[in-house]
This record gives structure tokens, C-alpha cells and sequence, in this order.
């Protein structure tokens, strides 16, 4: 006789109708308590999430079942990826369990639980089974035991823990009951397939059969009311991510990285701008919170925080669902605090590493515009200053527009209102143009250029600032200012191609200018000398050197340029040593987010922080490839300690130096 | 109650000025303009007073110059002037400070401010005589380079700042003049709704010519950068040499060893 189970063996088939009935009530009290969250959800703004709906389900199912961003931080991430494959597996076990015993057998007469299926079916699930112990005490040790710096336990972690393990144990109780009353007695060999169960049966070997049967009938129950349990305290506990934060990957934005919504000014019937209270945020900003599972990664990876200022990603968005669901009409800004809010880089290392697809940085930015836009607040007075700065000179430094160009004098350069038919328009920016230590970078790209025989125009005084640092400090007003006057220029120019020295004009003219009618080609240095490079327009004669290599965020994270700018100082004759945070888990230099403009005055340094990493590389020299970084730089090696140990330089400044002549 | 603030826009300081084709003053190519700064302490002030006061205060802000003068009165629109006066000259810099005066006070004459706030000085031209003038002829009592301003029942109380460091009181009943100095407040930043609002109050425009009736007392001949001074010499050496050569060079280059 092919080897078979008994289903509902011992507990008898009269379990079934209210076994059902329960289960029914727990999944009725599942779908209540999410229900019930619906009204929270719905205080925030339209936003539409439900659109190209195939391809979000396919990234979704992609997400979870892989647990591809769980698994990238092995810390808590291999825990929690292997326990969720095998209670998966577990689960989807159960179910077969369910529809053999109650759709199979009683209306097809088929046992699929049968023969060699059965045994691998049993190891497979005494395996999972096994797995999941093991790493659900992993968790365990990992939370109470060893604690991560940041990691929080709270009220839910017990209440999780303890009901998982227990159902985990008491599974495994009623088969090793199970077991001793039955396989271990008839079937030894069977057994083996069994070894979580084997192993556990041995408890009841010396039980009389009588008080077996019952000691198995009570540990049926308590397993079952322990999984309905579990369904019913999905909604009410941390237990909520397992819908939550899975149904976010169906919420994730589609959108380029970094858009940001641009206001429509034209409108004068609105006179609200940004997030002063709950209402003014999306519901998906709402759900977010929703979705976090406080594994506090974006915390760990925040310069601002890591540096001893008042911003935590992860307890922003925390605040926001306090917020929703305790005091929605408090007041938001007073409850996240301007300081936290102003200390955001928007470097994206939070939103990037969220294995819950909780978008962080376009909170921040909707809470600033509402900062600026309707309370006319800045971070400090140089900020003022400098925004004043830009609405009259079109530059933060306050420097005479007319001597925007003046960097070019004698240099291989096209103004493009004397002559427009140019191969590029340089696209210079604020720093290449005024900032000193920046215009050796232009007049390095421009020499660049000449020896690729590529003719670059500029378009001199009248650029003005992309409007990239007043944005991100929610000038939503001056940006589409001066960016509108950026347009209407380079589209007047009839320019075919942009290139940029600048990753935030790079961001902010490829992405951000879309929305307000340019679309020209645009790219950032370090892909156009690459493909320089590639096509033999350029040669370069290397000379070998050490360095380490700083990702730019918006570079890095924001536009995935992370192999190119390697590529070409490869060429350059460089021998790489990363730091250890590179490629998209880069650390900031600190002056994103409208920050270059603004006073370090809390905490730590971050510059200083991300020189201590490049020190601890060896390596001499840290190469950046955009003007903040290179200016946070030199200023970080000087108050760091650092000069004499580490020099920065620019990308256009090592090609320069090496072109085949 | 009736408020004026006078403003007038001037070019960014940063900017490369070079003397215009007559040599008088400055040529406008590729200059950046501004409100004047102590005008935007002038507006907040003013501002600040009307919100205090609330509804029935009606806050008028005034410009003579060029049409490009508009961005500035829309930006103090935007900081909460309710309308605007734009008095349109194309040749306001070629006036003297009494014709400017003499501008503004026909016009606010028979209008009943009972404040007029001013800058206590323009930064290009920088006379410091458009507000006390104004108040000259029309008849106000003025305090000049206020850091400090409080208004109640009918009574200025106004810090000003004196040489030396030394602050003054002083106590005025309106009608009265004020020119505003730099630390009187921090001018604010324009809010969204605001700018927008503004785009909709009014800007009443006056040609100059209907409210100019005197010629300049003072007249502007030349305008021109500082002469250039000779280079410095940098002496090295042994020091009794020094001295030969400092002695030598007194007596050759100066009048003070004659």
C-alpha cells in the first residue's frame, strides 16, 4: 500500500464545520481591522497608485516572493527572508492539507498526499518547519539579545515573536503526538521523512495511548486557535506589514527617480502649497506608515542622522502615522520639527534601501514648500541670503550676472547668442562659474572637449541657476522661475544636445525641466566623456594612480551612473579602492537638498564623516565628479585633518591631465 | 488710516557699473536691480503696522523710475501692501533728491497719510534727503535712521540709532515721516498666496510730469570711478638700510621732510 496520512486523524472528520466557521470568524476579524484603517488612508489626497495595474502586481509578486529587498541588508535580512520562505512554504503546505482533505478526496476521490509525493511533501515541510525555528530565534536573539544600535522593541515584537514561535512548536508538538501514536509505531521508515516530528515524537513514547489521544486532541486546538490568532492580529500589530508593506510594492511609483510634483502656478484658485497637516499629504504618504516595519535601515543609512542631527527618516514617517490616526488636524511641521526637516540632503539612501517601498524624500520636500511657500521660513539667514541672491543675480553667491561667462575668456568656448550652431550646449552651472576651486573643473571639461574636437557652446550671462538648490528647499516659486527663463532660452537656441558638469543641473535639466516643456537630450560629464572615450574621439595616456571614487547621490542613486566615471579613470590609469559605502549605498557629502546653500550648524560634519571614509581606504586621493561634493570636500579635508593624507580632485581634471597629445 | 512707503529700486551692488554716455551716471547694461534695502525695512515696517492696525488701514507703496520699477513694487505688493503708486519716469535718475521730494510730497498732499515710511538712504545715489524732505513740505514732523518703531494711539515711538552706537528716543503724533535703518526688522520673505494676490492689486500709474513742478537745486557733473592710486612699494633688508630708504623716499615723494 502506498504510504499515505491520515488527515484529521484523532480529532475526527467533525471538526471540519466549525474549524471552518472559526476560520471564517478570524478572517472576518482580518479584514475588519483593515477595514477599519481604510477611513486613515483616506484623509490624504488623491493620488493615482492603481494605474498599469499587470505591471505593478508583476513587481509586486517579483518583490515579496523573492524578497530581493529584504535579503540586499544581511543584518535581520537573511533572518527574515529564509523565515518567510518557510512559513510560505508551510502555508502553501497547509492549504494543499486543506484541499486534499476537504475538495480531493470527498469530491474527486483522489489522494494527491500519497506515495513519494507524500515523503518529499513531508520532508519538505519538516525542513521548512525546522528553518523557520531556526531563524524565527535568530530574529529573537538578533532583537533582544543583540540589539542593533537604533532597533526599538515594543509592545508588538513580544506579542509576534511569541505567537509564531508557539505556533512554530505546538505544529510541531501535535505531529511528533501524532507520530508517536501512529509512524513511529507502524511505520518506522516513514518516519525518517518526518525528522521534526521523529525527533519531538520521542516526547511521547513513554505516554499510555489513552492520554496520547488526548494530549494530541488538546494540541490541535491550541495550534488552530493559536494560526486564527495570528490571522486576527494581522491588522493590530506589526503582523500588518505582511499586507501592508507587500501591497506597497504595488504602490510603488513608476515615475523617474527624484520626480518631484510640479506645481501648476498658473492655478490661482489654490492657495495651499505643501504639507502643513495630515490632509495635505497623499493617502499613499498615510499608507506608508502603514507599510513601515521599523526595521530602521533608512535610519541607519541617513547622513543627517549619522552625523547627531534631529532627522530620522524612519521616525518621520512614523510621526506621519501617529499623526493620521491619533490627531489628524495637529500640526504636522511642529510635529516632525523644522530642524529635522531642513537637515534632509535628499541624498535618496532612505528611500533607496526601504525594503517597504516608503517614499521619504517627497514627504520632506512637501513639508518645506509648505515652510517656504506659505511661511516664507528658511533654514538660516545666509539661506536669505542666498535665495535673494538667485532672484537677483541668478546665482547663491550674489556675483554679477554679467560676469557668469567670464570663466571662458580665452578658452575654445561659443556664446551661444553670437553663434548657436554648436555641437553641446554646456550647461556650466552656479559653482563652475563663480566658485574658484569649480571653474578649474570647467575650464578642464572644455579642454576636454577641444581635444575630442567637440565645439561647446555656453550660454554666458544669461544662464541662470537650474533652480535645483531653491526646489529642494521647496522654492517651488523661484525654481520654476528661473527655470523657465533657462527654457525658453535653450529652446530659442534650437540646442540639440545639454551636457553638464553638474549632477544637480543634470537632474534637474534631464528630469525636472520635462515638466515644464524642454526636451533635449541631456547628459552629465561623466557618461559623455565615457562615450567620448568609447568612440576613439577621445584617447587618453595612462598614468597609474591610487584613488578612491565618491558616488555623487544624484549621479549615483538618482540616475545609476555608478560604472562610467569608474571606467573612464580606469582608462585614466587609476587603481580603484572603494570605500565602503559606494555605488547606490554611497554617503552623502552633505550638500544636496538645497543644503550647499545652508550652514552645517547641528551635529557633526557630514563632509567630515565621508573624508574619514576615504582616509580609511588608503587611498591618497578621492575622486568626485560634482561641484557640491568637491566643494563640501576640499572644505572637509582642511577642518577633517586631512590635508597632506587626502587630496580631492575632479574627473575632468584627471582626463585632462592624460589626453593623448 | 492712511500709510505710504516709498521705495525705490536700485542696482545690486555686485554689480559692474560703468558711467553712461554722458558721464552723469551709471549706464544700465548688465546691471542687476533690486528694491533698495533699507526700503524693504521701510515696507516691512509698514507691513507690520498695518496687520497690527488690521481693517480700515489702507497701505500704499510708491516708486518713481522706469517701468522695470514694477517688479519692485509687486514685490512689496507680495509682502502686503494693499496697492501701488508707480510714477512713471524714465529719467528719475537724472533728478536731484529735492525734485524727487517734491514728487512724492504732490503727490501724498491732499491723500491724508498719516505715516509715511521711507529708507533712510538709497543705495546708489545715497543723498539720505528724499524722506526728510518730503516731510519738509508737507509739513510732517520726521526721525531718521530708526532701528526700532512702535506705534500706538496716535503716538510714534521710534528708536533711532546715532553715532557712536548711541540709540535715541523719540516721540512723534502723526501725521509723521520715518526713514528706516538697517536692523529695524528682517524684512519678510513673500509667501506663495501672497505673490499671487498681489498680481491682482492695483498699480495706479502717474506720469511724472503731473506732479513735477521745480527744477534741481543740485545737479550731478560727473560720475566716474576713483582715480587710481599709485602701486605700493614693499621694502626688504637690513632695517638700518630701511631707514635710509623710508627718509630718502619721504623726502623725494612727500612734503612732510620739507
Amino acid at each position: 500500500m502506498e504510504v499515505t496520512r491520515q488527515i484529521y486523524w484523532n480529532v475526527g472528520h467533525g471538526v471540519v464545520i466549525p474549524m471552518y466557521i472559526l476560520a471564517g470568524a478570524a478572517f472576518g476579524v482580518l479584514a475588519w481591522g483593515f477595514w477599519q484603517r481604510l477611513p486613515i488612508w483616506r484623509q490624504g489626497k488623491a493620488l493615482d497608485r492603481f494605474d498599469r495595474y499587470d505591471e505593478r502586481i508583476k513587481k509586486m509578486i517579483a518583490e515579496v516572493f523573492s524578497q530581493s529587498k529584504i535579503f540586499r541588508v544581511t543584518d535581520g535580512g537573511v533572518f527574515h527572508s529564509i523565515f518567510f520562505w518557510s512559513f510560505l512554504i508551510l502555508f502553501a503546505g497547509t492549504m494543499m492539507v486543506m484541499f486534499q482533505a476537504d475538495f480531493f478526496t470527498p469530491v474527486l476521490q483522489v489522494n494527491i498526499l500519497s506515495g513519494e509525493f507524500y515523503k518529499a511533501f513531508s520532508l519538505v515541510l519538516d525542513i521548512a518547519g525546522i528553518l523557520a525555528l531556526v531563524m524565527l530565534a535568530g530574529l529573537f536573539i538578533r532583537r533582544f539579545v543583540v540589539q542593533p544600535k537604533g532597533l526599538e522593541i515594543v509592545k508588538d515584537d513580544y506579542i509576534v515573536l511569541q505567537l509564531l514561535f508557539a505556533i512554530l512548536i505546538t505544529g510541531f508538538l501535535i505531529e511528533g503526538a501524532r507520530m508517536a501514536a501512529t509512524e513511529l509505531q507502524q511505520n518506522p521508515a516513514l518516519a525518517l521523512f518526518s525528522p521534526g516530528g521523529l525527533l519531538v515524537g520521542q516526547l511521547f513514547t513513554t505516554m499510555t495511548p489513552g492520554t496520547l489521544l488526548v494530549t494530541h486532541k488538546i494540541l490541535w486546538w491550541l495550534h488552530f486557535v493559536l494560526v486564527l490568532g495570528f490571522f486576527c492580529a494581522i491588522p493590530y500589530t506589526k503582523l500588518r506589514h505582511i499586507f501592508t508593506t507587500s501591497v506597497n510594492a504595488f504602490f510603488a511609483p513608476f515615475e523617474a527617480k527624484g520626480s518631484i510634483a510640479t506645481i501648476n502656478m498658473e492655478d490661482d484658485t489654490v492657495e495651499q502649497f505643501g504639507a502643513a497637516a495630515i490632509a495635505d499629504l497623499t493617502w499613499k504618504d498615510i499608507f506608508d506608515a502603514d507599510a513601515c516595519t521599523s526595521c530602521k535601515r533608512c535610519q541607519d543609512r541617513c547622513p543627517a542622522y549619522a552625523t547627531d542631527k534631529p532627522l530620522s527618516p524612519m521616525k518621520i514617517v512614523k510621526q506621519i502615522g501617529e499623526l493620521a490616526e491619533g490627531n489628524p488636524t495637529g500640526n504636522l511641521i511642529e510635529t516632525v520639527s523644522q530642524d529635522a526637516l531642513w537637515a534632509c540632503t535628499t541624498c535618496r539612501a532612505c528611500q533607496d534601501i526601504c525594503p517597504a517601498n516608503i517614499e521619504h524624500v517627497n514627504k520632506i520636500l512637501e513639508m518645506r514648500r509648505n515652510l517656504t511657500l506659505m511661511e516664507g521660513a528658511f533654514p538660516g539667514d545666509e539661506v536669505r541670503t542666498a535665495i535673494s541672491n538667485i532672484e537677483v543675480n541668478g546665482n547663491p553667491f550674489g556675483l554679477a550676472y554679467a560676469s557668469r561667462g567670464d570663466w571662458a575668456d580665452g578658452l575654445p568656448v561659443t556664446l551661444m547668442e553670437q553663434d548657436s550652431d554648436v555641437d553641446i550646449l554646456y550647461f556650466v552651472g552656479c559653482y563652475a562659474s563663480f566658485d574658484k576651486r569649480n571653474q578649474a573643473v570647467a575650464r578642464n571639461f572644455i579642454t576636454i572637449c577641444a581635444a575630442a574636437g567637440v565645439k561647446v557652446g555656453i550660454l554666458g550671462k544669461e544662464e541662470k541657476c537650474c533652480g535645483e538648490p531653491p526646489r529642494k528647499l521647496g522654492n517651488e516659486y523661484l525654481y520654476q522661475m528661473t527655470a523657465n527663463e533657462n527654457i525658453e532660452l535653450i529652446k530659442a537656441y534650437g540646442v540639440k544636445k545639454i551636457v553638464t558638469t553638474c549632477p544637480h543641473c543634470f537632474n534637474t535639466l534631464a528630469r525636472d525641466y520635462k515638466d515644464l516643456g524642454l526636451d533635449v537630450p541631456v547628459e552629465h560629464y561623466s557618461t559623455y566623456i565615457n562615450t567620448l572615450l568609447d568612440s576613439d574621439r577621445l584617447t587618453l595616456t595612462p598614468e597609474p594612480f591610487n584613488f578612491t571614487y565618491h558616488d555623487s547621490c544624484y549621479i549615483g542613486r538618482y540616475m545609476d551612473i555608478i560604472k562610467q566615471p569608474r571606467a573612464i579613470l580606469a582608462q585614466a590609469g587609476g587603481s580603484i579602492t572603494d570605500m565602503d559605502k559606494s555605488g547606490c549605498d554611497s554617503f552623502c557629502c552633505s550638500a544636496g537638498g538645497g543644503r550647499i546653500i545652508a550652514e552645517e550648524k547641528l551635529g557633526t560634519k557630514i563632509s567630515e564623516a565621508r573624508i574619514k571614509m576615504a582616509t580609511d581606504t588608503g587611498a591618497p586621493l578621492l575622486v568626485s565628479n560634482c561641484p557640491f561634493c568637491l566643494t563640501m570636500f576640499e572644505d572637509g579635508i582642511k577642518t577633517g585633518g586631512a590635508e597632506g593624507q587626502l587630496q580631492v580632485r575632479d574627473l575632468a581634471e584627471i582626463v585632462a591631465e592624460r589626453i593623448t597629445a | 488710516m492712511k500709510l505710504l512707503v516709498c521705495i525705490k529700486q536700485v542696482p545690486d551692488l555686485e554689480s559692474r557699473f560703468k558711467p553712461d554716455a554722458a558721464g552723469v551716471w551709471y549706464n544700465e547694461t548688465d546691471l542687476a536691480f533690486r528694491m533698495n534695502e533699507y526700503d524693504e525695512y521701510a515696507v516691512e515696517q509698514a507691513v507690520q503696522l498695518r496687520e497690527k492696525l488690521g481693517e480700515g488701514t489702507e497701505l500704499t507703496v510708491l516708486s518713481i523710475g522706469p517701468d522695470r520699477v514694477v517688479e519692485a513694487v509687486k514685490k512689496a505688493l507680495a509682502m502686503g501692501c494693499d496697492n501701488a503708486v508707480h510714477i512713471q519716469d524714465t529719467a528719475a535718475s537724472s533728478k536731484d533728491p529735492w525734485q524727487i521730494a517734491s514728487i512724492i510730497a504732490a503727490y501724498a498732499k491732499d491723500k491724508g497719510f498719516d505715516i509715511i515710511f521711507t529708507g533712510m538712504q538709497s543705495q546708489d545715489r545715497g543723498s539720505a534727503q528724499v524722506g526728510v524732505t518730503v516731510a519738509e513740505q508737507l509739513g510732517y514732523p520726521s526721525t531718521t535712521t530708526i532701528v526700532g518703531f512702535d506705534f500706538d494711539n496716535g503716538t510714534i515711538t521710534a528708536k533711532r540709532e546715532l553715532e557712536g552706537g548711541i540709540k535715541g528716543i523719540v516721540t512723534m503724533k502723526t501725521p509723521a515721516l520715518v526713514t528706516c535703518q538697517l536692523g529695524l526688522n528682517i524684512p519678510r520673505y513673500p509667501t506663495l498666496p501672497n505673490i499671487m494676490k498681489a498680481k491682482k492689486k492695483e498699480i495706479t500709474a502717474i506720469p511724472v510730469a503731473d506732479l513735477l513742478s521745480t527744477d534741481a537745486l543740485a545737479t550731478t557733473t560727473s560720475f566716474h570711478p576713483p582715480a587710481k592710486k599709485g602701486g605700493g612699494i614693499v621694502l626688504e633688508g637690513d632695517v638700518g638700510d630701511l631707514v635710509e630708504k623710508v627718509i630718502a623716499l619721504l623726502k623725494d615723494k612727500t612734503a612732510v621732510l620739507r
